[in-house]
């Protein structure tokens, strides 16, 4: 009998100790991320990215399970200029109101999940925003046989909207400053939201403007398609969406700072990737040779030491393509024309601006 | 396969040697090994937790979201974040207190009807159990606000007799609005309850002294009733009817204004929850009247009660002795599944708490206050319930 109790204190204690061995490992890992994040993807080959699977054009899921879209396209260029393959990405998709506990705990490298850039998430949640990849606005999409033209009209409203968002807080400084009344209806999750708004259980539908583009290009026929609704004029609000890292991580964030520069620069230089390889071996100027990290003319390569292999920007741009492929290639399809826009480069009266790599 | 082999010959090593082989050394190490482990996690888990910033400023902070129900307080996005959670937590008090009412009128129902010798509503009782007990909480939940999504749309919506109007949007009940006279007629209501227990109190103590039945219950009603209505009457109509509406605004989209609004967040979770834990209290109510001498209520029948003094006057008080422990953790249950209403938009304490924990990040100490609120309501609970199961249980049978 004795022996039947001593067995299973040992398997106990054997259990115990792979627990705790488990746990030693992850203290490892936790504390040589509060050292730099660089080195941990370095060392797991992948990069582990928080992105969004349920908005088309951003971030959203394929039927064979890959993921595609704008925001996608980054954590693979990030992928390739750190692990030299785009495909070394380990999409985590991550609601909105559990992205910031999981980018801070550790779950993920680096959270690119149309996220507006804000003080209060910079400071408060000890995040650091990278560079401004979309800039968005906070729009009003409401049924077009409502007769509403302005969120002025819409005194008494149901407006649906995403818990734990800039939006749910745009919305309510909106209304206020009017001093309208307005009842939010505050989903976890878009598609029971969608599944509410359908039923017309609310009156607008408020988020980012290029996800109500995208939300109304595929509202279903079964409920008057996408003719039955409009996205009001006004803008009620910045928004700013970006690559976020951990707060002080300064090696991978100026690499992810600078992958997204450099994907503009190459825009603005006209390198694409088609002819990214020819530019490569016979560079047009020294500005080219030094985002391309080769040499010009036969001199000397530049070192920025990001800590990643001097040409990562070549890699970037072959295997994902430069700022306006990327937009091209997801956000055109929507609707969302980037002449005029903010997001044309600045030599278009935009705001797509990268500093000089120098 | 090595594992053991290797255990074996170590249990025989500890067989041979002299003072390990004491059965008493033997537990006792090993007792003190697992604290030892306990110790060294519990350790682990609270140095990590002093790391992180554990302060409650924060919700002085101005909320600025607004939230789709606020009962019985007036909240505005100006308010802080502490009376945003407030009203988070009166909004699960409403469906608690609203849920256990109705879970136990209709666990007693069902209960009764499971043991009735008629076929057709006994195994409908028996049908609803299996059917509600037997899928998870969290489908229901999303089930019923589907189907409260289905019901017409606001420009279809029903109005039932002029005054009660059914969409989408919620039903929206006639409630009273107070006016200057409600004050009086409040006054008079109090003197009512004042004058008759006054007269019950009286007309028991004759009774003790006469043992003539004096019908104090009866007669202490009607002195009730008599009073207010003599004050309904006499101070003309002390309140006002508001009466819902739907009406067209000036861009032709439809509003509904007034009345009592039960939204369909709110129905959809108070049927889940009622109908979930229904199931359970039905159990328990059966169980209990299975488990008293069949003789109670074959006395019952001898003395002429009829079936329904029976249940109300034999089975049931005595049924109550084994009913209130258990019909106390379904409370509890049903308190703290309260908190699944996060997925369909009612903003309960956990869902307001999780959109301040996303604007601030502080989460761990909004955490910490979450788990005392439901760990003050589940007490609060018990305690009444311990009170109810020391007044039940005190004669002894």
């Amino acid at each position: 009998m004795y022996k039947k109790t001593l067995l299973i204190c040992l398997s106990l204690i054997l259990s115990y100790s792979f627990l705790i061995g488990c746990q030693a490992e992850e203290e490892t890992a936790s504390s040589s991320t509060s050292g730099s994040t660089l080195d941990v993807v370095l060392e797991r080959g992948t990069l582990k990215c928080g992105v969004n699977d349920n908005l088309t054009g951003f971030g959203v899921v394929k039927p064979d399970g890959s993921f595609e879209g704008f925001d996608i396209d980054y954590c693979k260029a990030i992928a390739a200029a750190i692990l030299g393959d785009s495909g070394k990405v380990e999409y985590v998709p991550l609601t909105a109101s559990a992205r910031f506990t999981a980018l801070g705990s550790g779950e993920v490298d680096v959270l690119i999940r149309n996220t507006t850039w804000t003080a209060s998430r910079d400071r408060e949640l000890a995040q650091d925003f990278t560079a401004t990849t979309f800039y968005d606005g906070q729009g009003m999409m409401v049924y077009a046989d409502s007769g509403y033209k302005t969120i002025e009209d819409m005194s008494g409203a149901t407006v649906c909207v995403l818990q734990g968002t800039t939006t749910e807080l745009n919305l309510d400084d909106r209304f206020t400053k009017s001093g309208i009344p307005y009842t939010p209806l505050t989903f976890e999750t878009n598609d029971p939201l969608q599944a509410a708004f359908e039923e017309k259980r609310c009156d607008g539908w408020t988020t980012d403007k290029s996800g109500l583009a995208s939300k109304r290009a595929e509202f279903p026929a079964s409920a008057g398609g996408p003719d039955a609704l409009v996205v009001l004029a006004e803008t009620i609000s910045k928004e700013p969406l970006g690559p976020l890292t951990r707060d002080n991580d300064s090696e991978f964030y100026d690499v992810v700072q600078w992958v997204v520069f450099g994907m503009m620069q190459a825009e603005e230089s006209g390198i694409t990737s088609s002819n990214v390889s020819s530019m490569a071996a016979n560079p047009k100027d020294p500005g080219m040779a030094r985002l391309l990290g080769v040499g010009f003319d036969g001199g000397e390569v530049q070192d920025f030491q990001f800590g990643i292999p001097k040409d990562f920007m070549q890699k970037v741009i072959s295997q994902v393509g430069n700022y306006g492929e990327v937009y091209d290639r997801h956000l055109v399809p929507l609707g969302l024309t980037r002449e005029g826009s903010f997001n044309a480069l600045w030599t278009d009266g935009g705001l797509i601006y990268a500093p000089p790599f120098r | 396969m090595f594992n053991s082999f290797f255990l074996k010959n170590f249990i025989s090593w500890l067989d041979k040697s002299s003072f390990l082989r004491r059965r008493k050394t033997r537990r006792l190490s090993f007792q003190f090994l697992f604290l030892v482990f306990i110790a060294l996690i519990f350790w682990y888990l609270v140095s990590k937790a002093m790391q992180l910033d554990l302060g409650f400023s924060h919700l002085n902070s101005r909320a600025g979201f607004g939230l789709s129900h606020s009962f019985l307080i007036d909240y505005t996005s100006n308010d802080s974040r502490w009376q945003a959670y407030f009203t988070g937590v009166v909004n699960t008090i409403r469906i608690c207190s609203l849920g256990i009412l109705l879970t136990t009128i209709l666990g007693t129902v069902m209960g009764v009807v499971r043991l009735s010798s008629n076929f057709l509503i006994s195994k409908f009782s028996a049908l609803y159990i299996e059917i509600l007990r037997n899928t998870p909480l969290l489908v229901q939940i999303v089930f019923w606000q589907i189907i409260f999504l289905k019901l017409p749309q606001i420009s279809d919506a029903i109005i039932v007799g002029g005054f009660t109007a059914i969409s989408n949007r919620g039903i929206l009940i006639p409630w009273i609005d107070a006016n200057p006279k409600s004050e009086i007629f409040l006054g008079i209501v109090l003197i009512a309850v004042l004058v008759s227990i006054i007269s019950k109190i009286f007309l028991n103590r004759k009774e003790d002294v006469t043992g003539q039945k004096l019908h104090s219950n009866s007669v202490s009603l009607v002195i009730f009733f008599v009073i207010s209505l003599v004050g309904l009457l006499g101070t003309g109509i002390p309140f006002n009817w508001d009466i819902p509406s739907i009406y067209q605004n000036e861009f032709g989209t439809y509003m509904q204004s007034g009345g009592f609004e039960l939204s369909p967040e709110f129905l959809a979770l108070l049927f889940a929850l009622v109908l979930y834990t229904g199931t359970f209290v039905t159990e328990i109510v059966r169980g209990s009247i299975q488990s008293l001498p069949k003789g109670q209520s074959e006395a019952a029948q001898a003395l002429g009660f009829s079936s329904y003094q029976r249940i109300i006057l034999v089975i049931l008080p005595q049924a109550l002795r084994s009913i209130i422990p258990p019909l106390t953790n379904q409370y509890l249950n049903l308190t703290k599944n309260s908190s699944l209403a996060v997925v369909i938009a009612y903003p309960d304490l956990f869902m307001v708490s999780r959109t301040i924990i996303n604007n601030s990040g502080h989460a761990l100490p909004m955490f910490f206050v979450i788990l005392f609120t439901y760990l003050t309501l589940s007490l609060i609970i018990s305690l009444i319930m311990n009170i109810l199961n020391r007044q039940v249980t005190k004669v002894r049978v």
